[in-house]
């Protein structure tokens, strides 16, 4: 760990703030995130949380202050393919099936070596639902076939958006389990919460948000 | 670690269009029925007298399939943005423009497609020459994507709104006029005259196909992700 603090930082903000009809929707804020490390996000309802995950995807400007990716700037081009964000609404089509949006997913942005649309399903504990329309699945269900693209996809920086609603209490641990594997292997995350979150090891970095 | 090819990006792209367009072919069937019945109107309103029908025809199969192309405008983009499917596509590697372009192309494909395959019925119930058809045909094929690229960036425009699909109609019917004067005009000659204005139509078509999908890429990303 140690080493890795003195190399550049994944992911860098200075006085990043976004502004919403010339208000700013949070203060300003400063922090770094290294490759293996986790960050909670953390803050009132309203605070910002969503906002500030949309803007280090990309899908929102910058307001004020700086954002950089591995020492630069952040931009499309420096990091495509490199972030993978899991929002609110999950990016799946209700009437294909978990497996047919998975394999849409390694169609536009690959597959981790050794990984296969299936064995991840199982690994999500989605067996026996690979063929059923996303529409007739449980809410718990759709997010597990959501988060079965952390597990298919390639990426070094993960932008989890309320991860863990929904979930029952292996989901729950499956996440945690998932976030453990992916910092151990070097990929850094950032989650946002409002239940009390357990994280396999080690102590998260913190993130406040005010409005 | 290497993307997949832009090729394979569009394949799985349009694939998954297209998928989602069988599993509700009822939609499909929506706007050719919708066609079908309006054509039907036509005769009762004005009488079976041929000759008054010929001269109709072209124009009112045109105008038909417009606007049943308009019926199913107004979901080009609505679901994706609903369920944040394009937010996953913005973040893919690909150009966004490219995948839009697929997803218009696979509108056309389950749209304006099956209309242009019952147009010879729609102009037969009008009783259109027979040698007059496959100049109507290639009319429709050659207006029918120009409107699916000016319905794309009108459908990015009012996407979010209320009742965008009224909106989307009063804004794009103008627009349609150009199109629908060249292929009324090259119905109603039928000769050689036909192919420079068909011609006219497939540069105003390469245009668009050039410039509508990034405009729809753009606007998409700065107001709906």
């Amino acid at each position: 760990m140690t080493a890795a603090h003195t190399a550049v930082p994944l992911l860098e903000a200075r006085a990043l703030s976004f502004l919403r009809q010339d208000e700013p929707v949070f203060a300003p804020l400063d922090f770094q995130l290294h490759a293996g490390e986790l960050a909670l996000v953390e803050g009132d309802n309203g605070s910002g949380k969503t906002t500030l995950l949309r803007i280090l995807a990309g899908l929102l400007h910058v307001g004020e202050g700086e954002l950089n990716w591995r020492g630069k700037p952040l931009q499309r081009d420096n990091c495509v393919g490199e972030i993978l964000f899991l929002g609110h609404q999950l990016g799946l089509k209700a009437d294909l099936s978990p497996r047919e949006n998975l394999q849409i997913a390694t169609g536009l942005s690959g597959c981790r070596d050794g990984t296969s649309v299936i064995s991840v399903l199982g690994e999500i504990g989605l067996s026996g639902y690979e063929d059923e329309p996303v529409r007739r699945l449980s809410a718990g269900q759709k997010k597990r076939a959501a988060l079965a693209r952390l597990l298919l996809l390639p990426a070094t920086l993960w932008l989890l958006d309320e991860p863990y609603a929904n979930l029952d209490r292996t989901g729950i641990a499956l996440v945690n389990q998932l976030l453990k594997t992916h910092t151990t292997a070097g990929g850094a995350a950032l989650v946002t919460s409002h239940g009390a979150v357990s994280f396999h090891g080690g102590e998260p970095r913190h993130i406040r948000m005010h409005a | 670690m290497s993307h997949p090819g832009l090729l394979t990006a569009c394949a799985a792209m349009l694939r998954r269009d297209l998928k989602l367009a069988w599993r509700r072919r009822g939609d499909i069937a929506m706007p050719v029925l919708y066609a079908l019945i309006v054509t039907m109107l036509f005769p009762f309103a004005l009488g079976p007298e041929d000759t008054l029908l010929q001269r109709i025809a072209g124009g009112v199969v045109l105008v038909t399939v417009l606007l049943a192309m308009l019926l199913a405008l107004d979901a080009m983009f609505s679901s994706d943005i609903e369920d944040g499917s394009l937010e996953q596509l913005v973040l893919a590697p690909q150009p966004l423009a490219l995948m839009l372009g697929m997803k218009i192309l696979a509108h056309w494909l389950t749209t304006a497609l099956p209309l242009i395959v019952i147009a010879p019925l729609l102009a037969a119930m009008l009783h259109l020459p027979g040698a007059v058809i496959p100049v109507l045909l290639l009319a429709l094929l050659l207006a029918t994507p120009l409107l699916s690229l000016l319905g794309s960036v009108l459908v990015a425009l009012t996407a979010g709104t209320r009742r965008s699909g009224m909106l989307l109609a009063l804004m794009l019917l103008p627009l349609c006029v150009p199109a629908v004067i060249f292929a009324a005009g090259a119905v109603a000659r039928a000769d050689r005259l036909a192919r420079c204005r068909t011609g006219a139509c497939r540069g105003a078509g390469a245009v668009g196909l050039r410039s509508c999908p990034s405009y729809c890429s753009g606007r998409l990303t700065t107001h709906h992700v």
